[in-house]
């Protein structure tokens, strides 16, 4: 019953769910919503790792919690970034962004070659 | 570093907020799915579609819930605190279950610590010695046999001198003392031994100090050492005993120093320690055997390879030199271990044989009955893994489940071994001496195994129920999840019930070849009568006893027996007629060539009064039977027995004839000439040997300060036992008297088989009752699971009778091919008894034979309730069933 479809890498998840959260706190289905508009739904977060993801980072301390009240007044839990947080986005960002320049260098480079 | 510690904390706070998560997961899933919900009204779906596809697109909540609980931190444990919560609940609501699981468990479990106790203390608990494995004793084979025998005082003081790989080379022998002990006499088993074995051993007294070299070599010292227990009991353990005398039927001796507790001379107990007395040079001197061994340890730096070849080139030396001694024999050095353990070896590995098949058996057996309650609770485990449960976590939980049961099975055990070890140990160690048997202890090891065995067995019955109930969903899930079973299950209930049916197979065939071997043993004929007969056996003290005045004390008391009130006969032997051969040695006929050394026939030779065989029934075949004018000085007169008619006699009648013998006559003499003055039938000295050559002489003629009187009497001997010692003791009161009756002593000598045929068969039939229980549950349960085929079956018009040919052949099915499996099994198996058995081998027919047969009846007889039950199903039944 668990769905494989949009099924991501655990550590690019982690980092998806840090990015959403550095822009303002949010509850987990805001997260889900966040990124399925972000790729124009071709990443559909399966809950079956967002839920652990969460509690995951929480633990390692780069997220905290809180329960807070929604505008239509509801509990929900918001999540927010930690100071170990940001810089660990930060990083991510940074080598994300070395890998993908790496991965596509590569990729023209056989592509002119053939 | 910094790191770790962090994250420890965060963990540890998180099990603090352990149930505010909890709840929290619950809540955020129900607000994301709300949510969801909600964003599927506004675009327009009807509110159950919309809830519907939330709750679709969210995925399994259950795994979701668990994957997420994993994150908390050490959700190990904690699943194990609710998983074992949930398994004592799930285990207290059904109760007859849970009580015949945890008996079986307790009664396979107990078994198996009962016997790991005597093992631990008997075999694997190293003696208190100094590099015990250092240690050697030393023994000698007897006259071109095999048998571990006594050694010559002359070939010990040869070793002492050659020997280069062996020191502290000491000789021990059997001492038994009687004592004035608070006014009364008693006879005190003791040892005599060198000083050397003190030094062998590498032992310290707890109090004084041992004896030396000197004093036990030196002709006459007069000092006893004592074991702690003789201490503590007989001379209330005050530490001013030493230099007490002690007042002995061999004079006072002068007690300096006392054992520790629990020192054994390589496990045999002894209340006291003398030194022999003798000097080398007389101990050299003497012509034969005596009761005694030896004990050395290896030198620095050789091995006992080394010291065994050096010993055997020593006695080769010695056979040339001392043929007279040694022509045939040879010597058997035994490393310690050996010497423990050696003659013990085949019955302790059929035990501990027997025990662990009783625990597999029971361990087969729970998990017959965990298989058959998984069938019961498949939907359960079906619905939870359909909602996204892992199976590991589930084999885990039901794995839980079985601890538990495995836990109260064990502590249950350590129960019941504690209510039969101190009965089974009494039982046992009166008959049989069994080194340190006494110090067998239900301690803290014996209740770690008992719990560790315990948890293994519930691991090991609890994994396959456990995966092949989480395994059998699909099957479930196909049959429409109507029946709890499921192929696979039954495949591993059949498998079941197979392997447990061979193993009982195996525990009965081994039970039975040891059985029918001790009821062969107690059929051999052993010459005599020894139903209503008393024995009493009395030493005279020979610091007041010389052979003149002990021969007219016993002559005395003879007659005075022989009047009391229920006696019919009585008469008196040196020796008792079993286990030993009294006095073992050489002759030759008058009239013949004298043979080699070596090479001359080997006889007992038995000193006894007048009227010894008519008080055991031994018949008289030719000549006459000794009488009051055979004396000291009457011409020396031997009886001798059939057997050695036969092997030195085949020209003809041997009455009249002459013999010479290896030994001393009464005065003082051993070149007398004996006539041979009767032939009586051949007298057994233990059950399992040959029949041996006897030679009796009168005891007139051969004295001895020590007697046994054989006492017919018209009934119950026993009866007597009160005035016949209590006669005996007022004619000496320092000479203590022990009484047994003849087929007590008989008895004896047969403890040991006898108790290990009755442990292997009370465990075989523990087997056996076990497998029965574990037949009936699998044929029970299947019949309820094959309701439904059973009530089609009666509603075709099946006659009553077809269905329990139905159900019956389906359990003898699976019972056959269990004896197929077990008869192979056995055959295997049984080899390990060889050195048991007597007269039976290990794959007698018969008894496999028998075996079969009642496993197969008592199979059936367990098979036949189900199929009984299974005849009076009607479709009404199945209806009302669904």
């Amino acid at each position: 019953m668990a769905q494989d479809k949009g099924d991501l890498l655990q550590g690019t998840l982690d980092m998806l769910v840090l990015k959403a959260l550095a822009l303002e706190p949010m509850h987990g289905w805001g997260i889900t919503e966040r990124i399925e508009q972000w790729s124009e739904s071709v990443l559909q977060l399966g809950q079956g790792s967002l839920y652990p993801a969460l509690y995951r980072l929480e633990r390692q301390g780069l997220i905290r919690s809180e329960w807070k009240v929604t505008e239509n007044n509801r509990r929900a839990r918001y999540y927010s970034l930690t100071r170990a947080g940001r810089r660990q986005f930060v990083d991510e960002l940074e080598q994300w962004r070395r890998m993908s320049r790496a991965v596509n260098l590569v990729l023209a480079a056989t592509t002119s070659g053939s | 570093m910094m790191r770790l510690i962090i994250e420890s904390w965060r963990r540890l706070r998180s099990i603090a907020r352990r149930d505010a998560l909890e709840s929290g997961v619950d809540e955020e899933i129900r607000f994301h799915i709300d949510q969801q919900t909600e964003k599927n009204l506004r675009a327009g779906m009807s509110p159950d579609e919309a809830r519907r596809l939330a709750v679709l697109k969210f995925g399994g909540q259950e795994g979701i819930r668990e994957r997420t609980r994993e994150e908390f931190g050490p959700a190990l444990l904690e699943d194990a605190a609710r998983d074992l919560r949930q398994g004592i609940r799930l285990l207290r609501r059904s109760p007859g279950f849970t009580a015949a699981a945890i008996l079986t468990l307790a009664l396979g479990i107990g078994a198996t610590s009962a016997v790991f106790s005597v093992v631990k203390t008997v075999v694997l608990k190293p003696l208190p010695y100094d590099k015990p494995e250092r240690i050697v004793t030393i023994w000698e084979t007897t006259r071109g046999g095999a048998d571990r025998n006594v050694i010559a005082p002359f070939n010990f003081v040869a070793w002492r001198e050659r020997s280069r790989t062996l020191e502290h080379l000491g000789m021990v022998g059997y001492a038994s003392l009687p004592m004035m002990i608070r006014g009364q006499a008693l006879d005190i088993p003791g040892l005599t031994m060198s000083a050397d074995v003190f030094r062998a051993l590498g032992v310290r007294p707890a109090l004084g100090r041992t004896y030396t070299p000197e004093e036990d070599f030196g002709g006459d010292s007069a000092v006893i050492v004592l074991s702690h227990e003789f201490w503590q009991t007989q001379l209330g353990g005050s530490p001013d005993v030493i230099g007490m005398k002690l007042s002995t039927a061999n004079g006072p001796k002068t007690v300096i120093g006392v054992m520790p507790p629990e020192f054994t001379i390589v496990g045999q107990k002894a209340a006291f320690f003398i030194p022999d007395g003798r000097t080398l040079d007389q101990l050299r001197a003497v012509n034969g055997r005596e009761s005694s061994y030896a004990i050395a340890r290896l030198r620095n730096g050789v091995s006992f390879e080394q010291a065994f070849s050096e010993m055997k080139g020593i006695f080769a030396q010695l056979e040339k030199e001392a043929p007279q001694l040694d022509a045939r024999r040879t010597v058997v050095p035994l490393p310690l271990e050996e010497q423990m353990v050696g003659e013990l070896r085949p019955a302790i590995v059929a035990l501990v044989g027997a025990v662990l098949l009783v625990l597999l058996v029971s361990c087969v057996n729970v998990a017959n009955l965990l298989l058959a309650r998984s069938a019961a609770r498949a939907r359960e485990v079906a619905l939870r893994t359909a909602l996204g449960a892992k199976r590991a976590r589930l084999v885990r939980q039901l794995l839980t489940e079985s601890l538990v049961l495995a836990a109260a099975g064990g502590l249950a055990a350590l129960a019941v071994a504690a209510l039969c070890h101190p009965r089974l140990l009494a039982l046992v160690s009166d008959r049989i001496p069994i080194p340190r048997l006494d110090q067998v202890r239900l301690d803290l090891p014996v209740i770690a195994f008992t719990m560790i065995t315990a948890l293994a067995t519930g691991l090991l019955f609890g994994l396959l129920p456990a995966f092949v109930s989480t395994s059998a969903i699909g099957d479930i899930v196909r049959e429409g999840g109507r029946h709890g079973g499921s192929r696979r299950l039954h495949r591993a209930l059949n498998s079941l019930v197979i392997g447990e049916v061979a193993l009982a197979l195996v525990l009965l065939a081994g039970a039975g070849l040891l059985l029918r071997s001790f009821e062969k043993l107690q059929s051999v004929d052993l010459g005599f009568q020894a139903e209503n007969v008393l024995t009493a056996s009395m030493q005279l003290p020979p610091t007041r006893y010389d052979r003149v005045h002990g021969d007219q004390f016993y002559l005395d008391s003879l007659s005075r027996v022989s009047a009391l009130p229920g006696v019919e006969h009585v008469a008196g032997a040196s020796c008792m007629p079993v286990p030993y051969p009294c006095i073992g040695t050489s002759f030759w006929r008058v009239d013949r060539p004298k043979p080699e050394d070596g090479h001359r026939p080997y006889s007992q030779v038995r000193p006894i009064t007048p009227g010894f065989f008519r008080t055991l029934s031994i018949p008289l075949l030719a000549g006459r039977d000794f009488n009051d004018s055979d004396t000291v000085d009457s011409t020396p007169v031997v009886i001798v027995s059939e057997e050695l008619v036969r092997q030195q006699f085949p020209d003809g009648s041997p009455l009249g004839r002459r013999l010479r013998v290896n030994f001393e006559h009464a005065n003082g003499r051993s070149d007398v000439e004996w006539t041979i003055v009767g032939v009586v039938g051949n007298m057994r000295s233990n059950l399992d040997g040959p029949v041996r050559q006897t030679i009796f002489v009168p005891r007139t003629q051969r004295p001895s300060l020590a007697m046994t009187f054989f006492v017919r009497t018209q009934s119950a001997p026993m009866r007597v036992a009160t005035s016949v010692e209590g006669t005996l003791h007022s004619m000496e009161p320092e000479a203590p008297v022990e009484i047994r009756t003849l087929e007590d002593v008989v008895g004896s000598t047969i403890a040991r088989p006898r108790a290990v045929s009755m442990l292997v068969g009370v465990f075989a039939l523990l087997a056996l009752a076990l497998a029965a229980i574990g037949v009936y549950g699998v044929m029970a349960y299947s019949v309820r699971e094959r309701t439904q085929e059973i009530g089609v079956r009666v509603a075709l018009g099946a006659s009553p009778k077809a269905v329990f040919r139905l159900v019956l052949g389906q359990a003898l099915r699976l019972v056959l091919f269990g004896l197929a499996a077990g008869l192979v099994a056995a055959a295997a198996f049984t080899r390990v008894l060889e050195g048991l058995l007597f007269q039976v081998e290990p794959l007698d027919p018969g008894t496999f034979a028998a075996t079969t047969l009642v496993l197969l009846a008592v199979a059936t007889i367990a098979s036949y309730v189900p199929a009984r039950r299974a005849t009076h199903m009607t479709p009404a039944d199945v209806l009302r069933m669904n």
